[in-house]
């Protein structure tokens, strides 16, 4: 294959963050978190190219601009019937055969990774430029069929209304083609979150994990009480574990992307979800993104019961750790004359009984 | 609701033990009899010393115990002036000693303490290393010099001639009296210069945890170990020197014989008359003064006995060693790697400081605890090991002199008297000797031990409750702080302890020693010619372990001791080696069984029986 901007697929480990013209931010962050050690769900993206060649060999590109056009003065009301206008188009048109064999024949590759006929991937909107939570992504979706279909609506949710008024308030154009992501569906045992500092108190030479069994809505949505997991960032050494409750998971509903509850069976309620090495390894990961970024982070993880340890472990999510943060620095200690000073106000304070 | 535990006067005693007072000295008993002392003794709290003592007291072997009584006291109350805090007292109950810390009462007397404490603590830490290496190493070297040169035999039928010819003009009884006293006078020398720098070393571990605790809430022990710990602490010497043996014995090519299953002494007459083995002999002769002086166990009790005292043990580990060596095993620890982890650890939870000031109070309580770690470290090869076993086969010289009587029916039973009780003892034999008449001992002392012996086993089986008495609002002598680790938790985990009747019971509670977790199978070892017993990823239980143990640490799956804290010498070898211990649980010898599925955590201390055998 040639040049990464005529490709239709790039795998997350062929990118890097200035990619992000070929296959959207999501995408092309993915690759650079990849490329700094960061591991995160296996998987591929189609193009921005694969994209606006879609629209070019169906014919539709024409099509929509035609019939755009004839929509006249922008307001809601015309972005809205210019969205069905566009949608329809996209969903219906038939995925032209070439870019479907590049997609399915990578979507093979996935499958055999983790040995099996149909394995449920996310469809993800990617786009170059940033439009939060404008365009859709699918969780859970398997087999080739499913695949090409939801692909189609990925594309086709860049022209939902907000979408389309959006970039009409930024002067953007009509058109708008968007990078795909196709990561497997991490098939969580385990899910938490990573702090790379101490939650209760800002120590930052801590780092907490959280846990829970199932998907990471239990932790995240307080569900449950999940184990609780404190590791010294600097020799990894677990300095205390809590186990919880964890009476409940959650669990993607059978093919489809819907989540439900589902109790834990009794006997793992009460023993530590994560082994000692997945702990010690996650939160190794946890440092790596901190110093990757160069500030304290909120990391999502997965652990994914179609690998063996440690390509199990999948970052999920990251974002900056944001009430610590934003704290203003004080010093710990009072300031003491000299070393001695120092040792006699200890001795003098002595330990607390009660 | 404030603690409070058992009034120290009204432990039970145990039924068929009545006048046990009189194995130990007066001063050690909780009493009633001055209102005053008793009312002091209610309002004091008064905690088993399970650290030191997993089991109760021979009469004779509380020598150590009041030699650190006289000795950490009077260098924090009458040398340092430690602002508020004056020394540990201590009481004996059913044979288990009892500490407790004391404070300085009048609170106006403390900031008087403080311009003594910076001019004399102040002098100690400016001139550490000259008066560690110097001065200490050569009054201490001296003493053992001393130690070495005393034996006892049997009182002679007549003096020598040179005695009268030289005209001495003193008798071999008058001697033996006068070198008893210069025994127990060596041993009390030995302890006033093992408290010499201790005191101020724990003050400044209990600066540096405290102040680390500060910058780094929650911070682990063993992070602060790793941190501040010499790299190569002269208590990891004799294993080196082991490693050193079966390497030369590699080398220049005797290991055959060596491997061969011969006694230590056969070994030796064979080694002696091999032209090879001949070098390697000598080599051992030359490092085992002192390096094979190193205890079994702590040093504490006189079954703690010496490699010198017992060549079958370094042997075996240097057969072991040889072993290991032939199968491509790397042996000993990995120094360069050590200290370049301590100073990686330090470097980073320094970088994750964000003020001067902070920094500033790292560097302080850092510097000062790298300052007196060595002396920490190393005092305890000096004192507890080859002071302790060299005095331990002294005082067996005696006891055979007095078997050799008909004192005692084994030299062993003079554990059973009081150190003022052998000196009486020795009186009678010697005045008896001078005059030519029979002794008065052999009548009375057989059946005094043999009732001293049945009592000492009912002490054993006796549970000593974890405290007595009430807890202070703070506590401010270092040691008890630091060594001992009183807080407010511990105190409620001792209360549920004594008075729920130990709560679930198949869980123990330690102190963590070394990350993680393991299960497995329990081999309980009681002494180490038990390690031959030892399988592949059992996890070991033991009183404690010492450099001895060494050959263990590469199979075990993790360890439980029952005495000692996160620098003892099990926490640290298992850092190394990264596996899981409990430290300090008190009781895991007689609590686990050999065959018993157990599960332990060494993050927690806690240890679980999943399965009794």
């Amino acid at each position: 294959m040639g040049d990464k901007d005529k490709r239709y697929i790039l795998w997350y480990d062929e990118m890097e963050g200035a990619d992000f013209p070929i296959v959207g931010k999501k995408n092309s962050n993915l690759g650079e978190m990849i490329k700094a050690g960061i591991p995160v769900s296996h998987g591929f993206a189609i193009t921005i190219y694969a994209n606006d060649q879609f629209l070019v060999l169906t014919g539709i590109k024409e099509e929509i601009e035609k019939q755009i056009t004839s929509l006249g003065k922008v307001t809601y009301e015309t972005a809205k019937q210019a969205s069905a206008i566009a949608m329809n188009l996209i969903e219906k048109a038939k995925m032209p055969e070439i870019i479907e064999r590049e997609i399915l024949d990578n979507y093979k590759k996935l499958c055999d990774q983790t040995c099996m006929s149909a394995c449920p991937v996310a469809v993800r909107s990617s786009g170059a430029v940033s439009m939060p939570g404008q365009m859709e992504t699918y969780l859970n979706i398997c087999g080739e069929n499913d695949l090409i279909d939801y692909v189609k609506k990925c594309w086709a949710s860049a022209y939902n209304t907000e979408a389309i008024m959006y970039r009409m308030n930024k002067g953007m154009p009509f058109l708008f083609n968007i990078g795909v992501g196709i990561p497997k569906m991490v098939n969580s045992r385990v899910s938490g979150i990573i702090f790379t500092i101490n939650p209760i108190n800002g120590d930052p030479s801590k780092i907490s994990i959280d846990a829970s069994y199932g998907l990471g809505e239990a932790v995240v949505s307080g569900l449950v009480t999940p184990d609780t997991y404190l590791i010294d960032k600097v020799t990894f050494d677990i300095i205390k574990t809590t186990v919880g409750s964890k009476e409940t998971m959650c669990v993607y509903k059978d093919e489809g992307s819907d989540i439900v509850q589902k109790d834990v069976p009794e006997e793992k309620r009460g023993v530590s979800s994560l082994s000692q090495q997945e702990i010690k390894e996650l939160a190794r990961i946890g440092k790596l993104i901190e110093q990757y970024y160069g500030k304290a982070y909120d990391i999502e993880f997965g652990i994914d019961a179609d690998y063996p340890f440690p390509e199990n472990i999948i970052i999920l999510q990251v974002r900056p750790e944001s009430v610590w943060s934003k704290k203003e620095v004080e010093a710990k200690v009072e300031a003491k004359k000299d070393p001695m000073d120092r040792l006699l106000s200890t001795l003098l304070a002595g330990v607390k009984i009660k | 609701m404030a603690i409070k535990f058992m009034d120290p006067h009204d432990v039970p005693q145990i039924p068929g033990t009545e006048g046990w007072e009189r194995m130990y000295p007066y001063q050690y008993h909780f009493t009633k009899d001055d209102p005053e002392r008793a009312a002091y003794e209610s309002n004091q709290i008064w905690y088993y010393d399970g650290l030191h003592y997993p089991e109760p007291h021979y009469p004779f072997d509380l020598i150590w115990d009041e030699a650190w009584y006289l000795a950490l006291s009077q260098f924090n109350t009458r040398h340092w002036l430690v602002p508020p805090a004056n020394g540990i007292d201590h009481r004996i109950v059913n044979g288990y000693v009892y500490i407790s810390p004391v404070g300085v009462e009048n609170p106006e007397d403390i900031p008087k303490r403080v311009p003594h404490f910076q001019e004399r603590a102040g002098f100690y830490f400016q001139n550490w290393n000259d008066l560690y290496e110097k001065n200490w190493k050569k009054k201490v070297g001296n003493v053992i010099e001393q130690l070495e040169a005393i034996n006892f035999t049997d009182l002679p039928e007549m003096e020598d001639i040179s005695v009268i010819k030289e005209g001495i003009g003193k008798g071999s009884g008058y001697e033996f009296l006068k070198k008893y006293d210069k025994l127990i006078d060596l041993g009390l020398e030995s302890w006033q210069y093992h408290f010499e720098f201790l005191n101020l070393s724990y003050a400044v571990q209990v600066n540096f945890f405290q102040t680390m605790n500060q910058l780094f809430p929650g911070i682990p022990m063993a992070t602060l170990t790793k941190m501040s710990a010499g790299f190569d602490p002269i208590l990891f010497r004799p294993d080196a020197e082991l490693i050193r043996l079966a390497k030369l014995a590699l080398e220049i090519g005797c290991e055959e014989l060596i491997l061969k299953p011969l006694k230590a002494d056969e070994l030796m007459k064979a080694l002696a008359e091999d032209s090879i083995g001949k070098i390697w002999l000598q080599e051992l002769e030359r490092i085992r003064y002192p390096w094979f002086h190193i205890s079994v166990g702590t040093g504490w009790y006189h079954t703690h006995i010496s490699w010198n005292d017992n060549l079958e043990i370094p042997f075996d580990n240097i057969r072991t060693n040889i072993r290991a060596i032939k199968a491509g095993k790397t042996l000993g620890r990995p120094t360069d790697q050590i200290l370049k982890e301590r100073d990686r650890i330090a470097t980073e939870y320094r970088a994750l400081l964000k003020t001067d000031a902070d920094r500033e109070a790292f560097d302080q309580g850092l510097n000062l605890a790298r300052l007196v770690l060595p002396y920490a470290e190393d005092h305890n090869f000096y004192i507890e090991h080859w002071f302790h076993t060299l005095f331990w086969g002294k005082v067996r010289q005696i006891g055979q002199v007095l078997t050799n009587a008909g004192f005692f029916g084994d030299a062993d039973d003079i554990w059973y008297l009081r150190r003022d009780e052998i000196k009486q003892a020795l009186w009678d034999l010697c005045t008896a000797w001078a005059t030519g008449v029979k002794p008065r001992g052999p009548s009375y002392w057989p059946k005094e031990i043999d009732w001293r012996k049945g009592v000492y086993e009912k002490f054993k089986e006796w549970t000593p409750p974890a405290a007595l008495g009430t807890p202070p609002e703070v506590v401010t002598e270092p040691f008890t702080i630091v060594l001992w680790g009183v807080t407010s938790d511990v105190l409620k985990t001792w209360l549920k302890g004594g008075e729920e009747d130990g709560g679930d019971p198949n869980e123990l509670q330690g102190s963590p020693g070394s990350s993680g977790i393991a299960e497995g199978k329990a081999r309980v070892l009681k002494s180490v010619d038990q390690l031959v017993d030892l399988k592949e990823g059992e996890i070991l239980v033991a009183t404690t372990t010492s450099p001895s143990w060494a050959p263990a640490f590469v199979k075990i799956a993790g360890a439980i001791t029952d005495v000692g804290g996160p620098m003892c010498h099990a926490a640290i070898v298992c850092r190394e080696y990264g596996l899981p211990t409990v430290v300090g649980t008190g009781k895991g010898t007689q609590f686990i069984k050999t065959g018993d599925l157990i599960r332990m955590d060494g993050d927690t201390g806690k240890v679980t029986i999943l399965q009794r055998a």
